[in-house]
């Protein structure tokens, strides 16, 4: 018989996971009033079919356009660093490779810079 | 040698009979991953909108497109069911005291996010029809 | 009334994958599914492998998957399961023969979080007073007798034996809640490993399978709620 002893937890002094637990709740509840109210937008009062380039274009360079820049690329960074940390808590409990763990770790960081970085390009620059 | 407890852990998750907690874990976890999914879909149509008018034209029929509604309709669910059971996690881990009225709680989730959903697949819909 | 009992059976000297057999018997419906099992032993299967001890709810060696949920055999009358009941090995943890678990990972765990009195004030004369309204601040988690029915219903320690479970964290909340005791900043800071506290997704299972009837989430939301506060 053998037994399959477990890792059990140590005393680190690392803040990382309560950081990171707390951040899901402070951002997942701004997120919350964000997104249902993006949603409600895009639906209601746009309406999906008359969603092109004209209306993206004008909420971005009309006279709102600080605001709606604001609030998408503040949308943008809580929700893509939301995602991936979420998404970081389902491999730690689902990949026990360390190697592999590792790996779509790294992955994950790099779409994360890309999410960000494409999303805020297009944010910042978009002139029309 | 001794089963593997490893093994299973798909298995016991589907088979276990744990209540409404159980089934909300499983869908706030579906639905938060295929949400981060679509987001990164989302992140690039919007990014084409910066390349060309014609770039972004092309992938509008995401939204525009009546047989991908569903989907759509899907992706909305998932995101009122993950909001309002994401704040009902929250408002537990900061009020532990509220986890005694999990039931409760978990069943207005279930009521708010079914109101949103019908209200929105309804304008969708109005929208089509319109 | 007439009970079957479908029952998971596994023996690593002949087995090499568990399997299901089922049993039927008469019980009262007031008789306990462990009285069915130890029938099933004494009058059919003298083979058939299970823990019990006091049968009475106390020590905690019974816990089982009962009809797809974590109980005690010996606190499930037949009248609460029904007569087609569905027997397994709680889940998580090796099993060494049929009913039979190893919960040596579950001690490790239950061991890593100092669950012991600590204060090295020297004793006063009579005893180390306490408000009532203090004691009550870990008044449940006392009640724990380590079954492992809430660890085992963890769908976070099935897919990771790393993660230091239900039951570790409940005895830890019962020294660190306690105003007696000097451990806690100790124990805090072992439960904020990654592997700790925050493995928690407050699924429930935990307090649904408890046959003590410890609010198990709340318990460990105060221990996530006590960290959160010691670090900002
Ligand atoms: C709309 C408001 C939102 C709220 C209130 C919210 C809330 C939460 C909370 C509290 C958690 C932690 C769950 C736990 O630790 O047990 C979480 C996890 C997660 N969230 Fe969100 N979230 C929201 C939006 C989003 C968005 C937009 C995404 C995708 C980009 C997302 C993806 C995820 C993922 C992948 C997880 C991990 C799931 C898991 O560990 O099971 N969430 N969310
Ligand atoms: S509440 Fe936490 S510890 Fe209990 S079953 Fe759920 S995830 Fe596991
Ligand atoms: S908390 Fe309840 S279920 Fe968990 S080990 Fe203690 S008595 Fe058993
Ligand atoms: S035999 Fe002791 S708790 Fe069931």
């Amino acid at each position: 018989m053998t037994t399959r002893y477990a890792r059990t937890p140590k005393p680190s002094g690392s803040t990382f996971e309560v950081l990171s637990w707390f951040y899901m709740r402070a951002s997942g509840a701004l997120l919350a009033l964000m997104v249902v109210f993006h949603l409600i937008w895009m639906h209601y009062v746009i309406g999906l079919t008359n969603i092109d380039f004209d209306v993206i274009a004008g909420r971005w360079t009309g006279p709102g356009g600080i605001f709606w820049r604001s609030y998408d690329l503040t949308l943008l960074i809580l929700a893509s660093l939301h995602g991936m940390n979420g998404i970081r808590f389902v491999t730690d409990d689902y990949i026990h490779n360390r190697g592999w763990r590792a790996v779509v770790k790294a992955l994950i960081a790099l779409v994360l810079l890309l999410m960000v970085v494409f999303g805020g390009l297009v944010i910042f620059t978009f002139n029309g | 040698m001794s089963a593997n407890p490893k093994k299973g852990f798909v298995s016991s998750t589907l088979s276990y009979k744990g209540g409404i907690g159980h089934w909300s874990w499983i869908l706030h976890r579906l639905g938060g991953l295929g949400i981060a999914f679509f987001l990164i879909l989302h992140i690039l149509d919007i990014f084409m909108v910066g390349v060309s008018r014609a770039a972004f034209e092309e992938l509008l029929f995401i939204y525009h497109e009546p047989l991908l509604r569903p989907v759509i309709w899907a992706l909305v669910f998932g995101v009122f069911y993950h909001a309002l059971n994401g704040l009902r996690i929250i408002i537990q881990d900061f009020w532990p005291h509220m986890f005694r009225y999990q039931k409760q709680l978990a069943t207005t989730v279930w009521v708010i996010v079914i109101v949103l959903t019908v209200f929105l697949v309804g304008v969708d819909i109005a929208g089509m029809l319109a | 009334m007439q009970v079957t009992l479908k029952i998971q059976r596994f023996n690593p000297e002949k087995d090499s994958a568990p399997y299901w057999k089922e049993y039927t018997i008469e019980a009262e419906p007031t008789d306990r599914v462990l009285d069915g099992l130890l029938k099933i032993k004494l009058e059919q299967d003298g083979t058939l492998t299970m823990r019990s001890s006091c049968a009475h709810g106390i020590c905690g060696s019974d816990a089982m998957r009962i009809n797809g949920v974590n109980r005690l055999a010996c606190k499930s009358l037949f009248q609460e399961v029904g007569n087609n009941v569905t027997v397994e090995p709680i889940a998580g943890l090796p099993v060494i023969k049929d009913l039979v678990v190893d919960m040596e990972p579950f001690m490790e765990h239950y061991r890593s979080v100092l669950p012991f009195f600590i204060n090295d004030d020297p004793p006063p004369e009579k005893e180390r007073l306490q408000s009532e309204e203090d004691r009550l601040k870990f008044e449940e988690t006392t009640k724990c007798i380590l079954c492992g029915c809430c660890t085992t219903s963890c769908p976070t320690f099935w897919a990771t034996d790393a993660y230091v479970g239900p039951a570790a964290i409940v005895q830890a909340h019962r020294f660190i809640f306690d105003s007696r005791d000097q451990g806690s900043a100790q124990r805090l800071e072992i439960l904020a490993d990654p592997d700790g506290v925050w493995r928690c997704r407050t699924i429930f299972n935990c307090t649904n399978a408890c046959p003590r009837e410890i609010k198990v989430t709340e318990a460990i939301a105060e221990v996530k709620k006590e960290i959160l506060f010691s670090k900002l």
